[in-house]
């Protein structure tokens, strides 16, 4: 009885959500915030990369995103503060327990003139599930993310009219609104006559911006699309500007030769901020680094006979314990950073705040104690069975950052201090992935490394430990797969919320990880950019943004 | 002289199979990038799906054998990451970015470098030479980042915007980079030519040429020079490598699309297309500059003959 009405609830949730969104009148608006703009400005941009590529199903990273976003759009778009909001669907609905729903918003177009309806979506489903492709005569590619081996349960997705799609699951879940409502789409016609390497070469989209030129490894110049369904975005032109280097990049701002700059770092965002020229603005991101630990069974990695040291829950709350995260944050961060102990980004649908692990060296000790491992012999490391507690950590030098870079330096003496012995591995982010694919990390091994979402809702996050994946070295034990289960296929929000909450309270009670920090980026522009808003996701948005005349 | 450019030829086809060859190998001991391609919570079924969409399933021995079919027509695959033709891929970074900087960078750290050394030799102890060899060390000491990165600073934020702090596509954005790249072998140049200059002045032929009454210009320029100058040839042509393929610090600091940093961020990425491609350009480059620093010797020293 109360599935119908969870249903119904998430629904009208959903609808709530959307809201048609506000047009501009005819012209656009000559002035913002009471101060007259210029339509016909460049925005300039400068970021740290360009993209490899354009098309959406090869992945979504964090530099990809960028570039993307300007151009494609999907059918769940999200508001300055992470909320869902409606993008290319107005709407959508589980309308029974394995059936979702999606009504499309009408009228909008490709930037060839195509138009988007249910076909470009069932279309778009196809390449994301890789179905169909011999029909449509296009290649498969290497995905970041391969649905059909994510959501098995999705049997097929169908036509209702041109303004609705409907998709069918073999068993309730919850969140197949947000794992397919945030692909971009990509047009339908246009890629099968172009084929694939289209989308990469000459990208078409719905979205603001139209991609004019890509000089790769320099710069991408977009021009506003006037044909846009929603507002249109308040400068003529943008152009993406690759400038790797963060000093160079502020350098480039305070020169005036671009107007916004990505990634600043936190310890030049003072000297910015007290310059009335610019503006230094910031975003809680998804982006969580943390300290894995091998904790898997021996037969699940290339284990030599042994279980990874670190399958004991006791150990890791240890090691949780161990690190003074407020430290790390203000000295290496300058605040820029977010101590959080939930598995879940804080700007995520379905955070709940968990207790912090609180920095204590005693209680780490006991803990580790309480597992057995004591400092016997008085040489400032714990050991078990005349085993030292040694962790080999594998650390990816240069890939992260500077500031990663030192943090995970401090976390290395913060261990010694409650008698773990480390010894760092540094290596490139390459050499790391090869280990953790071939699953030949030592029985006492771990490393340091940040995970992303390109997702609204928080199962993207807590899936991490239910399959073996490359970050997965502490598997769910059976009771927490079974909560994890559940809250995939609880369709009530309200009831899914709490489930939530208490699975993520019971893996910040179990510390599969170490978490360190969750990242705050950091922005700067000039002050004649106006109404910028950084969002927490992988992109930024300009469509509200104006240049002051 | 036929021949001899025959045997060089022959030479610098071995050396470019052997050098890809072993790069083939190489990279290829260090995993595939199919990791890299695929999300962090990927499962080894959607890894070992990659790999098969690259092709990297196959017998190392196919993939070499089709990898010098593939060569043989200039086809080295498509980049994994950009998903586009490797070699095309490396020569648009190469032409113009990369050739352009370089030839910027060498013509200024050979063209100044001449009259800077031979001043310094010819007015050796005054203020000239003093000059000149404090410059020398300060410049080959200055890191290449941080003369990078002062230089934008002065030019593009201090002069207001004398010069653009970044990006290529004219001369005004050529300056700064190309200078940043030609300090180092300048100064190195104008010492070599000074050491050179000191060495050859003293020698008997350069106080028969004056005994005989040439002008102190010609005793310079047509004799003296032409011998001090042989080090500077066979270190150009190392520092001409140098600026075409490991400029990645100029580029890095100045957003100049170049190769060097196109096949750095390919190494950890695992882009093989695009590292066999770019370091089958770079063995090429320099297999080329080598000839070519080789010829001219035999232009300004015939002593060395080709035989």
């Amino acid at each position: 009885m109360t599935r119908p009405i969870g249903i119904i609830l998430l629904g009208a949730l959903a609808v709530l959500a959307v809201g048609p969104r506000v047009a501009w009148p005819a012209d656009p608006p000559r002035a913002v915030e009471g101060q007259a703009i210029d339509p016909d400005a460049e925005l300039i941009v400068a970021l740290a990369d360009d993209t490899n590529n354009m098309d959406p199903r090869i992945g979504m990273g964090s530099i990809r995103s960028n570039y993307i976003r300007q151009v494609f759009e999907s059918l769940v778009d999200v508001d300055a503060a992470g909320k869902p909001q409606p993008g290319l669907a107005l709407t959508w609905r589980a309308v029974s327990d394995n059936v979702w729903e999606f009504t499309l918003r009408p009228g909008v177009r490709f930037h060839d003139g195509e138009p988007f309806n249910a076909d470009t979506v069932l279309f778009n489903f196809d390449r994301m599930f890789r179905k169909n492709l011999d029909k449509w005569g296009i290649k498969d590619v290497p995905a970041g993310a391969s649905y059909e081996k994510l959501y098995p349960m999705v049997t097929r997705w169908e036509k209702v009219n041109d303004a609705t799609v409907r998709v069918h699951t073999s068993e309730p879940v919850a969140m197949l609104w947000d794992a397919l409502g945030r692909e971009p789409l990509v047009p339908k016609a246009y890629t099968i006559k172009h084929g694939v390497e289209a989308l990469n070469e000459r990208p078409l989209g719905t979205g603001p911006w139209r991609m004019v030129e890509w000089k790769r490894k320099d710069s991408m110049r977009f021009e506003r699309w006037d044909g846009y369904w929603g507002p249109a975005p308040l400068v003529k032109r943008m152009r993406f500007q690759t400038i790797p280097e963060g000093a160079a990049r502020i350098a480039a701002l305070r020169a005036g030769q671009v107007g916004l700059i990505e990634a600043v770092p936190p310890i030049d965002a003072a000297g910015l901020g007290r310059d009335p020229a610019f503006k230094v603005v910031s975003a809680a991101q998804k982006l969580g680094c943390r300290l894995y630990l091998n904790g898997r069974p021996k037969d699940k990695y290339d284990s030599g006979g042994r279980d990874g040291l670190f399958a004991e829950p006791r150990v890791r709350l240890a090691l949780n314990h161990a690190i003074n995260r407020d430290a790390i944050i203000k000295k290496i961060f300058g605040g820029y950073a977010i101590a959080n102990a939930s598995p879940v980004a804080t700007v995520m649908y379905g955070y709940a705040a968990q207790e912090p692990y609180a920095f204590d060296p005693a209680r780490a000790k006991a803990l580790l104690a309480e597992a057995g491992w004591r400092d016997t012999n008085g040489d400032g490391v714990a050991d078990k069975g005349g085993e030292p507690l040694t962790l080999q950590l594998h650390f990816p030098a240069k890939h992260y950052g500077q500031a990663f870079d030192e943090m995970t330096a401090a976390v290395v003496e913060m261990l010694k201090d409650v008698g773990v012995q480390v010894v760092v591995k540094p290596l490139d982010f390459g050499t790391l992935l090869q280990v953790l694919n071939k699953g030949t990390l030592p029985h006492n091994g771990g490393f340091t490394a940040c995970r992303t979402s390109n997702s609204v809702d928080a199962e993207d996050q807590v899936r991490d430990w239910a399959t073996f994946t490359l970050v997965n070295w502490t598997p769910f034990p059976p009771d927490l797969l079974a909560l994890y289960q559940s809250s995939r296929r609880e369709v009530d929000p309200a009831k899914r919320l709490r489930v939530l909450a208490d699975l993520q309270k019971q893996i910040r009670d179990w510390a599969p990880v170490v978490p360190l920090y969750q990242e705050i980026k950091l922005y700067a522009h000039s002050a004649r950019v106006l109404r910028f808003a950084p969002l927490p996701e992988l992109h930024m948005d300009f469509r509200g943004v104006a240049i002051r005349k | 002289m036929r021949s001899f450019l025959l045997r060089r030829l022959l030479h610098a086809l071995v050396v470019v199979w052997g050098v890809v060859t072993f790069v083939f190998f190489l990279v290829r001991l260090t995993g595939d990038p199919a990791a890299f391609l695929v999300d962090p919570t990927a499962t080894q079924a959607e890894i070992e799906h990659t790999r098969r969409l690259l092709g990297l399933d196959r017998a190392l021995g196919v993939q070499y054998a089709d990898f010098l079919f593939a060569i043989g027509r200039g086809d080295f695959g498509q980049s994994i990451q950009t998903r586009r033709p490797a070699l095309h891929v490396v020569m648009e970074h190469f032409w113009p970015a990369t050739a352009v900087l370089a030839a910027a960078a060498l013509v200024l750290s050979t063209v100044a470098a001449v009259p800077l050394g031979v001043l310094s030799a010819t007015h050796r102890g005054g203020w000239v030479d003093h000059v000149s060899r404090l410059a020398s060390l300060l410049l080959q000491s200055m890191p290449a980042f941080w003369l990078g990165i002062m230089l934008i600073l002065f030019f593009a934020v201090e002069l207001g915007g004398l010069l653009p702090a970044y990006g290529s596509g004219s001369l005004r954005h050529l300056i700064l980079p190309a200078v940043t790249l030609a300090a180092a072998p300048l100064a190195q140049n104008v010492r070599l030519i000074r050491s050179g200059m000191l060495e050859v002045l003293g020698e008997d032929y350069v106080r028969t040429a004056r005994a005989k009454g040439l002008a102190e210009r010609g005793v310079i320029y047509r004799h003296a020079l032409r011998n001090a100058a042989l080090p500077v040839l066979t270190v150009t042509g190392l520092s001409l490598g140098f600026m075409l393929s490991g400029a990645i610090i100029i580029e890095t600091v100045f957003s100049w699309p170049g190769l060097g940093r196109l096949i750095v961020q390919a190494v950890p990425g695992r882009d093989f297309p695009v590292i066999q491609a770019g370091v089958f350009v770079f063995a090429v480059i320099f297999v080329a500059v080598n000839l070519g620093v080789d010829i001219l010797y035999t232009v300004l020293d015939p002593r060395v003959r080709l035989s």
